[in-house]
């Protein structure tokens, strides 16, 4: 097991550096000069030329870029070119309001995609899997921020039950928490949920015409031993390969919800950080972004090796 | 599963199930199509039937709900809502269109090169793709608009370099598949260019999965164009876009709710016609997983009649031998076949097993072997039931019980070994636990006894270091290894009837007899009776006491195996011995019997054999019951016919 992680996570290495190029020649690429923005129409050149060395874009790009990392790898993504704000405390203080976000998404995805796709498994054909069939077709052509704004209108504008607005940490209160957080995790996770519900029927259809689960059921089990036991943990196989893509999904589609529910996560940070080509900001939440999606990914092979054995190294 | 014994069911007749199917196909093709005909007609002509300037404000009129001048209302500017959502459609398609294609220009040419070139470009491609993969793609959409500016068309460059990854990795994934196909080599070898290879021969392999997500990648991205204007890095106010709208909606949800759902609507109800015609083109390029047809209404339970004395071809059950610990009786059994029609599949079946003794079951395949042990523990599934007849086990009317009171029957008191070990066993957990988990749920054991018990039968089975073989799983087992497992598994809770369902078939040769020798053993050992099924008669031969001989779902001969094989009766258990290579010692070809088992449903009225048999008479055409006594057979002509082998 520890093998898998440290293998896992020495191919990480190269994926992370990769990406750290990408972002960082792309954000190069940006058309205009931050300087421009910063100096003002009023600058003089000499104010010009001492903002471009102070934020070092007089710099070859190779060296900015040996710059950045040597930096990154302390910790130590940079600062905001606009305010004097460290990138890694703007983007460390907005990652729990995005993190949980998508967290309690996952979690909704999740719970409601295995119970749909297991009972509509079990009765192919049946009102449940029609039913199943249909709102998984739905949950994937309805768009999140569309979902949220009537979740919204019903539950928070009309029935007051929920916040429209705003986001409470959980140190604050647990209860705001979950209230804040609610509605905007449930027009997250829908949409997923669909995903999953459909994985995890295919699977399970094909896995209960196995040969072993006729055994199981031929030895006396009980259908739930035999369903939720035996089926269940080959049918996750496929499954987790979605999932993993799936929390992906939602990472960015939470930068798009935060904004229906005037949440200040990594989604508002992520905008503004473009409209003013703030360059180290960018890059930073891309950064942390991947590492979030690599995290998952890991959690997900490991788990994949947990349930498929074949899959285990030997 | 609970109806039993009955007299036939009407079958009631019902729309055959792939019609049925065709027709669900269409009701969702013709909406779908006729919502995206609609869509194409409001961006074709949207400057003529738009019945306001969609740009003209008149702040007067700000914020009205539906009205007869306003169909839909006015938003925050007193602008016309429904001239506005029907321009958006016009962006709707120009997203679309622009997106995808950039997406397939891009994607496609790129894999097919990569994938045929392979080697360090394929390499760095991928770590590419991979690289942008692993950043969400809306993340990934942000930086690119980041870099272009936004505004409609530079957004649709970014989402199109998003979503060509995916079909750069399709149309990689094909050429891999295509490259070394032999008709792909001979055109190399015969020296047709790269270039023209790629594109006459391996590019129409493309098509069919390109369409399909073609499809899906527009219905991907009429959404997130809508997210990405939505948060207002896309299309630019004032133009209208769907997207856009809903921005505005969403500053004045107090206000006025109303002005979120036109554009929702229309959004969703686009993206769910292109996606429910992705998927129908999807099953019809044969990719989806078929849907089993719909479980047919089972009849209510009729009342439970006497079976039809008078029923030809059939005898009134005899009552079951005082010694025999299992005893079919006249069983009938039925599945439903795909358009609705339930089939008989048995019929009239009738054989008891003593203690400690082995009847073989012996038959061509499709003979209903199989099924008769199924339905015996009445695992035929939702799709099949047992119409008539009595199954008494250790003297007690099992045909009847309740699904719970049966369950408590399987493992514990009829087991089965199936025929191939490696599907029969779950790759999921350990043999050990496999084992261990029937004795936990059914004996009672506990954790550490039930693992204990565990090795012991592995050891008995005999498994060398039982204790770390129990640690295995199924795929670190070869198949004789496995199906001792099974065996060892089938009898954890020491049932009085095991079913063996062709047991050695899968199995090398070598392994064969040794497995045979076990069964022996363990019946000595556990006094358990077996019915062995299998279509090899030297099998049978080796390790039954007794053969009923099955043909077209029914017993036709039933003798003890030294009678069966001196002095067969049945001219169907005679041709079965001579086309058998053990059998026959003599040097000519062997004998085959000409034709095969007719299919359930289309079995002949009278003798099943009949078609195939040399000695088909006149009369043959009558049902004919199975005999009585300790040899019995169902043929007419037995007492005429001599078919008795020259040895």
């Amino acid at each position: 097991m520890l093998r898998l992680i440290v293998q896992r996570v020495l191919a990480l290495v190269p994926l992370l550096f990769l990406v750290s190029v990408l972002t960082f020649s792309f954000t190069s690429l940006l058309p205009g000069d931050p300087a421009d923005l910063i100096v003002g129409q009023q600058g003089t050149p000499e104010q010009y030329a001492l903002v471009r060395h102070r934020l070092g874009l007089d710099q070859p790009l190779v060296e900015r870029y040996a710059h950045w990392v040597e930096h990154a790898a302390r910790g130590d993504l940079g600062t905001s070119f606009f305010n004097s704000v460290k990138v890694s405390d703007a983007v460390m203080q907005r990652l729990p309001v995005t993190a949980s976000l998508t967290a309690v998404a996952a979690l909704i995805a999740i719970a409601v995609g295995l119970a749909a796709g297991i009972a509509a498994a079990l009765r192919p054909g049946s009102a449940v899997d029609r039913i199943a069939t249909l709102g998984a077709t739905f949950g994937q052509a309805i768009p999140n921020f569309w979902f949220g704004l009537l979740l919204a209108a019903i539950f928070a504008v009309g029935l007051r039950w929920f916040p429209a607005t705003g986001f409470t940490p959980i140190s604050t209160s647990v209860g705001g928490w979950l209230a804040s957080v609610a509605l905007p995790a449930i027009a997250l996770g829908f949409a997923s949920s669909a995903a999953i519900a459909r994985q995890v029927r295919s699977a399970m259809v094909g896995v209960l015409q196995q040969d072993y689960i006729r055994a199981a059921r031929a030895q006396g089990l009980s259908s739930r031993r035999v369903i939720f036991r035996h089926a269940l943990k080959n049918a996750l196989v496929p499954v987790v390969a979605v999932l993993s893509f799936q929390i992906t999904v939602l990472l960015g589609g939470a930068l798009i919800v935060e904004q229906v529910f005037a949440i200040n996560g990594l989604g508002t940070l992520a905008i503004t950080a473009v409209r003013q080509q703030d360059i180290p900001m960018i890059q930073g939440i891309v950064l942390v972004m991947v590492a979030i999606v690599v995290v998952v990914q890991l959690a997900t092979d490991l788990l994949y090796g947990f349930l498929n054995p074949k899959a285990r190294p030997s | 599963m609970t109806e039993t014994a009955a007299s036939a069911p009407k079958t009631v007749a019902r729309r055959p199930a792939r019609r049925r199917r065709a027709s669900a196909a269409r009701l969702i093709v013709y909406p779908a199509l006729g919502v995206l005909a609609l869509l194409v007609f409001f961006a074709v002509f949207a400057d003529w039937i738009t019945p306001y300037d969609p740009l003209k404000q008149s702040l007067m009129e700000a914020l009205q709900g539906p009205s007869m001048h306003h169909w839909l209302g006015t938003d925050d500017l007193g602008r016309d809502v429904l001239s506005r959502l029907i321009v958006g459609c016009r962006i709707a398609i120009i997203a679309a269109a622009e997106a995808t294609s950039i997406a397939i220009l891009l994607g496609v040419p790129l894999g097919l090169f990569v994938g045929y070139r392979g080697g360090w470009w394929d390499w760095s491609v991928m770590r590419l793709v991979e690289a942008i993969m692993s950043i969400p793609g809306i993340m990934v959409a942000i930086v690119i608009i980041a870099i272009l500016g936004p505004g409609l068309h530079r957004a649709m460059i970014a989402l199109g370099i998003l979503f060509s990854t995916s079909f750069l990795r399709l149309a990689r994934g094909v050429v891999l598949s295509e490259r070394e196909e032999v008709y792909v080599r001979s055109a190399r070898v015969v020296g047709t260019g790269d270039a023209r290879i790629l594109i006459r021969h391996i590019f129409p392999n493309v098509a069919p999965p390109l369409i399909v997500q073609a499809t899906l990648t527009v219905g991907a991205v009429l959404l997130a164009e809508a997210g990405l204007s939505f948060i207002g890095i896309g299309v630019q106010p004032p133009n209208a876009s769907w997207g856009t709208m809903l921005n505005t909606a969403a500053s004045y949800m107090q206000l006025d709710w109303f002005l979120a759902i036109p554009p929702g609507v229309a959004l969703v109800l686009t993206v769910l016609s292109i996606n429910l015609l992705g998927d129908v083109l999807r099953d019809r390029i044969g990719r989806g997983i078929a849907v089993p047809a719909a479980r047919p209404k089972a009849p209510k339970r009729p009342p439970k009649t006497a079976p039809a004395a008078g029923a030809p071809g059939r005898r009134p059950s005899p009552v079951p031998a005082p010694d025999a610990v299992l005893d079919v009786a006249g069983l009938d059994v039925v599945v439903t076949a795909g358009a609705g029609d339930e089939v008989p599949v048995l019929s009239d079946l009738g054989f008891s097993v003593r203690k400690g003794e082995t009847l073989g079951l012996v038959g061509e395949s499709g003979s209903g072997k199989t099924i008769t042990g199924l339905a015996i523990l009445r695992l035929i599934g939702t799709t099949g039931r047992i119409t008539r007849g009595r199954i008494t086990l250790n003297g007690r009317d099992i045909s009847d019980l309740s699904e719970r009171q049966m369950r408590e029957v399987r493992g514990k008191e009829i087991a089965v070994v199936f025929q191939d070990p490696t599907t029969s066993l779950n790759p999921a957990f350990t043999v050990g636990e496999q084992i261990a988990e029937i004795l936990r749920t059914r004996a009672g054991l506990s954790r550490r006894a039930a693992m204990a018990r565990a090795v012991e039968l592995i050891g008995r089975v005999g498994i060398p270091n039982p204790a770390e073989r129990a640690r295995a799983y199924p795929h670190e087992l070869s198949g004789g290894m496995a199906q001792r497992i099974a065996i060892a598994r089938a009898l954890s809770c020491n049932p009085s009837v095991l079913i063996a369902d062709e047991p050695t078939t899968a199995l090398d040769v070598t392994v064969q007899q040794e497995i045979l020798d076990l069964f022996r053993d363990l019946q000595e050992e556990f006094g358990m009776a077996i019915i062995f099924v299998t279509h090899d008669l030297a099998v049978a031969a080796d390790i039954c006491d007794r053969i009923a001989v099955m043909y077209a779902g029914e017993i036709v001969e039933e003798a003890p195996v030294d009678t069966l094989f001196s002095a067969p009766r049945h001219p169907y258990t005679a041709g079965l011995l001579a086309a058998s290579p053990h059998g026959a010692t003599r040097n000519p070809p062997l004998p085959t019997i000409p034709g095969t088992v007719p299919r359930p449903g289309a079995w002949p009225e009278g003798c099943r054999f009949a078609p195939r048999c040399p000695h088909a008479a006149p009369a043959c055409d009558a049902a004919i019951p199975l005999g009585d006594g300790g040899h019995r057979v169902r043929c007419i002509r037995a007492d005429t016919l001599d078919l008795r082998r020259s040895a």
